[in-house]
């Protein structure tokens, strides 16, 4: 969010086509958060919680590391 | 020897469309969530409400407000409960799903923190209208007006943070 907005990427949308072509909603609804909210992750316009960056990482099958990334790394 | 870019993550960009068909509509307002479709009903009903408020009420001025002033008021805030109860009906038909989670809630935090800006503005407006005007037709006006322009920053920040993803 905010002025840190693109910092953080992420490869949720490569890693639900592994995971079987998981949809967004299906991610969502695993992770317990709206479809909106994995949309605006996925185009790294909204960072999630720890909270819900480690359900996704455990819905997804990978370490959280995996799923996101830091723009300085 | 590997790709940098799994090729299965170039064709799901390209053509996965399990993905794209619940995403298709996400940018459009068919595609907004339940929470956007009920902000843009409070919006509009707000505004269409007390704007043909301030339209009727505004010419009836006298120094105190009176009787035809608090009829209207109270006209105006009937017709907006039930247009918003119609209204969310409506869009419950269509959108079953009001879910809220973390971003929902930062988003109307903002929105809040906006409406809060807006308020405490007229708040003092209303102040100075009270030192300076006689009679609280003035600011009870300044005030009531002061609310709906809150409301209405509040939704508008809200709508805008949807609209833009975060």
């Amino acid at each position: 969010m905010g002025k840190d907005e693109h910092h953080i990427t992420n490869r949720i949308r490569e890693l639900r086509f592994h995971r079987g072509e998981m949809t967004q909603g299906e991610l969502a609804e695993r992770t317990g958060v709206t479809r909106q909210t994995i949309n605006a992750i996925e185009g790294n316009k909204y960072s999630p919680s720890l909270e819900v960056a480690f359900r996704i990482a455990k819905v997804l099958g990978v370490p959280l590391t995996d799923v996101f990334r830091h723009g300085d790394e | 020897m590997a790709l940098p870019v799994p090729i299965g993550s170039i064709v799901s960009e390209r053509l996965d469309i399990k993905s794209y068909k619940s995403d298709i509509f996400a940018g459009s307002v068919m595609g907004s969530s339940f929470q956007e479709k009920s902000l843009w009903l409070m919006l509009v009903s707000l505004a269409v409400v007390f704007g043909a408020y301030f339209r009727l009420a505004l010419p009836l001025r006298t120094p105190d407000v009176n009787p035809a002033n608090v009829g209207l008021f109270v006209a105006a805030v009937v017709v907006l409960v039930i247009a918003q109860i119609a209204g969310h009906l409506i869009v419950a038909l269509f959108d079953r799903d009001d879910r809220t989670d973390e971003r929902d809630r930062l988003i109307a935090l903002k929105g809040t923190r906006n409406g809060g800006y807006v308020l405490a503005t007229g708040v003092f407006l209303a102040l100075c209208t009270a030192v300076a005007t006689t009679g609280n037709f003035v600011t009870a006006h300044v005030l009531l007006a002061s609310w709906v322009l809150a409301q209405m920053v509040e939704i508008a920040t809200q709508l805008w943070h949807y609209r833009r993803g975060a």
